[in-house]
């Protein structure tokens, strides 16, 4: 996020794209009721009739994956009467004038054509976004898991940077990040690109840097993604994987193809809290700490490191993360003796400039917002306040495409996945709590009560799903969450596993599955 | 009779609640919003009043394990490390190291995945790493 | 060393409490903490605090496992009534209870005066125009007409989360199966909640218990006026029974329920 949670309370408008924000992230919810009621305006643009609906004064329903035409078409309005901030875009961004071109072509009319929503509401979107200053545009998933994640990415960020709404306070362009240390692991450099903080494994100071630091020489071409790596296990270049609690059988698209290749594998590590589907594989299990067993830090969705404390020692025979990485690690010869995380905590900022001013004594309770550069720097809010990181913003000229699959004769339905309010990702820690487990206690998939009309079907009743890639059999919801022609099935469920269905299609760039949008139809199930 | 309120983070989703783990007598008992934390204000979600249920759940696996003909055998760590640290140089030293891939995790701490990364980089020599964000 | 750690100390020493449950400041925060004989050099630490935890409920659940115990406690005037309830639906021993008596902070805006930190910002003008102010006391609530009350309520009602924070924190909501998650009474498994019964539910089963303590509102993310709901309820109660929980001394007048289903406290 470029900015930080509380900011949003003191917002003048709030735009909710692509996030489910009451069940995915209720907290942050709360402080958009709350801004609400203060007198922002609030804009949901969502596929479903999500809860946060209720609230907004504007709720729009695109079509699955057509974000960039609605956000394109917003634009447009707003150049065409002149309502963005000409000052902003003068003194701190570049690449205007591409974009204004494109954006010619998205006339609320083509733009409803796309995305079926009505030019008039496009027109008012875009005069209460660029009407009430500052505005916050908030994103999750629903922006970034498609084959144009990117594009729909650098699309908002034109928005926000037409209304000067970037390295403003109460502003900004906010992906609520949807796991406890998702930002962190990516500072830490849990990508085949960068070392901690960003600095590329291909930049030779870099890699001096980190060679040196851990007397080493690392390599320097970049590694492959998740997504590349499964491609690597099917053709053989991939022998060995080591998952790290992670369990991508259930949270990976198309994960019929996925447990093909994994047994292709000489050699599967799993460590994790409990036998996951993709521990069942395994060769050898690893049984690592919960969040209650450890001390370490987490980063937050606003860049905040925070620590966690350890509660209990260790249950069973379960070890620390660290510690177990540190014993494998010595073992296939490089040693790694920390005594405890704070002393790799101080390694990694010795070696991470936006970490460089943290300590744990530091952190304490409150945490730090990188950057954090100095050992008296307070942390940062929000980002851009006087720069880009790169200098000038850059404006990005984006024409919208469709999605990889598109409903058709044979698989007429749009079918998106998600969460639901009780449960979190593939299930393994939210269906073993037994007060959440009761709240939802198995699968489902909505249906609108148009369609199910049509297709006589029950609430409840079991209903076959098919799509190119498998099949699976889930219960119906019937509901009006859902507009006609569009389904949903949360992926939390092993017993109805979603993800056999979605497309590994991916966004050429941050190689991210469009899990999304698919194509499917659904089949009664005959007595 | 020993009662601690330890601070510490909600592990569901991004937002990062300051919560207090209570533990009584060296057991994890409850969990409670940690009322003065800036990112709550002591407010919480479903999943974050009930953390401590996933903690103390029957269906924990407290052991290592190591499969043999396709049963999974309980083992010391000692054993299972072994293994592990075998197997993989084996396959690095057949079909080098960018035979081997990494999935480092968006639920383990910094220090872990500081510290997987490294692993990944120095031990084995890849930079095939990555992590499920994308998922 | 102030009068409170005297008092604390010397009840340590002479055996009158086994441990005494209280406040330490730990990097900054407030947090609920034990102070023993074992430690007691720590009682120096031991603070008032602004930020309010149910202590009584902690207390609640030492006694439940450690019967034994003579537990102190740091009490306000709304721990003070909670503790009332919880002697009067026997959750706990009066007799095994010490409680150090401190200041509220006086507070125009609370009938109970409790803590100057529960004053919240004055509501924003959506929620004066749909919904209802949390500062309201009940007779300001009762000015609107019945079909703009249901209207209100319902606005606010619509908010929740379904975070069951208000029952989590609550200090007198102690029963082992709670109506709130009987599927046959309310629907499970999506938001918002079903309007108006999971609310109406809560408010029915504050009737005679709630002593208003507020720490529901202030663990409700979506900022709901649950204070005022159940002051609502249990200005019923006082009327209808001349009952007022946490003060009154004798059985709740809903002490005759559900000896067989889900408002059965918990056995001792």
């Amino acid at each position: 996020m470029t900015n930080s949670m509380k900011e949003f309370e003191d917002s003048g408008c709030i735009f909710v794209i692509g996030s489910n924000t009451t069940e995915t992230h209720p907290i942050i919810a709360g402080r958009i009721m709350t801004a609400k009621e203060k007198g922002a305006k609030l804009i949901v643009a969502d596929p479903r009739n999500i809860h946060l609906a209720e609230f907004a004064d504007i709720v729009v329903h695109h079509r699955l994956g057509s974000d960039v035409a609605l956000l394109n078409g917003m634009m447009h309005v707003i150049v065409k009467n002149g309502w963005h901030d000409d000052k902003h875009i003068e003194e701190r961004t570049e690449g205007f004038s591409d974009l204004e071109e494109v954006l010619e072509d998205y006339t609320p009319k083509k733009v409803e054509a796309i995305t079926g929503v009505g030019c008039v509401d496009i027109e008012r979107m875009a005069e209460m976004y660029a009407g009430n200053h500052p505005a916050a545009l908030l994103y999750a998933m629903g922006i970034t898991q498609h084959t144009t994640g990117v594009d729909n990415v650098k699309s908002c960020c034109n928005l926000a940077m037409l209304c000067g709404n970037v390295g403003v306070r109460s502003g900004g362009v906010n992906p609520l990040r949807g796991q406890s240390n998702v930002q962190g692991a990516c500072d830490m450099g849990g990508l085949p690109n960068v070392f901690p903080g960003y600095q590329p494994v291909a930049d030779q100071t870099a890699n001096e840097k980190f060679s040196n630091a851990w007397g080493k020489a690392l390599p320097e071409r970049a590694g492959l993604t998740l997504t590349d790596m499964v491609k690597g296990m099917g053709d053989g270049r991939i022998k060995a994987l080591c998952v790290f609690g992670e369990n991508p059988k259930l949270s990976d698209p198309d994960s019929g193809h996925l447990d093909h290749v994994l047994k292709k594998l000489d050699f599967l590590l799993v460590q994790d809290l409990y036998m996951t589907e993709t521990a069942a594989d395994a060769d050898v299990f690893f049984a690592g700490a919960s969040v209650a067993e450890e001390d370490g830090t987490y980063t937050n969705t606003e860049r905040r490191c925070m620590r966690g404390n350890k509660a209990i020692d260790p249950l069973g025979k379960a070890l620390p993360d660290w510690d177990i990485i540190c014993r494998l690690s010595s073992a296939m010869g490089y040693a790694m003796d920390y005594s405890c995380p704070e002393e790799i905590f101080d390694e990694m900022t010795s070696l991470t400039p936006s970490y460089g001013g943290m300590t744990y004594e530091r952190l304490g309770i409150n945490g730090l917002q990188w950057p954090c550069p100095g050992k008296d720097h307070p942390g940062t809010p929000y980002l851009h306040k006087d720069n880009f990181s790169r200098g000038k913003g850059k404006f990005h000229a984006v024409k919208y495409l469709d999605p990889d699959e598109m409903p058709d004769e044979d698989y007429p339905f749009f079918l998106t996945t998600g969460r639901m309010f009780s449960h979190y990702h593939t299930g393994t820690m939210t269906r073993v709590s037994p007060h959440l487990h009761s709240e939802q206690k198995s699968g489902y998939i909505e249906v609108s009560p148009k369609d199910a009309g049509d297709m006589m079907l029950n609430d409840g009743e079991n209903v076959r799903v098919l799509s190119r890639r498998g099949q699976i059999e889930v219960p119906v919801k019937i509901t009006s969450r859902v507009g006609e022609g569009l389904l949903f099935s949360p992926f939390h469920f092993r017993e109805n596993p979603i993800n056999r269905l979605t497309n590994p299609a991916f966004d050429p760039i941050a190689k991210i599955p469009e899990f999304k949008v698919c194509a499917v139809k659904l089949e009664k199930i005959a007595e | 009779m020993d009662y601690q309120m330890v601070p510490s983070i909600c592990p569901y989703c991004g937002v990062g609640c300051g919560v207090l783990l209570e533990v009584i007598d060296g057991k994890l008992a409850g969990t409670l919003p940690l009322k003065t934390h800036p990112n709550n204000e002591g407010k919480l979600c479903i999943k974050g009043w009930n953390l401590h249920e996933h903690v103390v759940s029957d269906n924990r696996l407290l052991f290592p394990l190591v499969k043999e003909e396709g049963r999974f055998r309980e083992v010391a760590w000692d054993e299972a490390i072994e293994i592990s640290a075998k197997r993989l140089k084996a396959i690095i030293e057949e079909f080098g190291p960018d035979s081997v891939g990494v999935l480092t995790s968006a639920k383990m701490t910094n220090e872990a995945n500081y510290l997987i990364q490294k692993f990944s980089r120095a031990a084995i020599g890849t930079n095939n790493v990555d992590h499920c964000a994308r998922l | 060393m102030n009068m409170m750690h005297e008092i604390v100390k010397e009840w340590l020493e002479q055996e009158k409490i086994d441990l005494f449950i209280g406040y330490k400041v730990v990097d900054g925060h407030p947090l609920p903490c034990f102070f023993t004989r074992e430690n007691i050099d720590d009682v120096d630490n031991l603070v008032e605090s602004k930020a309010r935890y149910p202590l009584e409920k902690i207390a609640a659940k030492v006694y439940s496992t450690h019967p034994e115990m003579k537990i102190g406690i740091l009490a306000r005037d709304c721990n003070q009534r909670a503790l009332n309830v919880l002697y009067v639906w026997n959750q706990l021993d009066p007799e095994k209870i010490e409680t150090v008596g401190i200041n509220c902070c006086p507070s125009p805006a609370r009938e109970h005066a409790d803590c100057s930190y529960l004053e919240r910002e004055p509501s924003g003008p959506l929620k004066t125009l749909i919904g209802i102010e949390n500062n309201l006391k009940p007779e300001q609530a009762e000015v609107y007409s019945q079909e703009e009350r249901f209207k209100r309520w319902s606005y606010e009602f619509e908010k929740c989360i379904k975070c069951y924070g208000c029952r989590n924190i609550c200090p007198v909501c102690f029963c082992k199966e709670c109506s709130l998650e009987h599927s046959d009474l309310i629907k499970k498994g999506e938001l918002p909640v079903e309007i108006p019964i999971f609310h109406l539910v809560r408010a029915v089963h504050m009737a005679g218990r709630c002593i208003d303590c507020g720490l529901c509102e202030d663990a409700c993310p979506a900022n709901i006026p649950l204070r005022l709901l159940y002051r609502e309820v249990n200005q019923i109660t006082a009327r209808l029974f001349d009952y007022r929980a946490g003060t009154d001394s004798g059985q709740s007048p809903f002490s005759i329920l559900g000896e067989n289903v889900t408002l059965e406290p918990m056995s001792l």
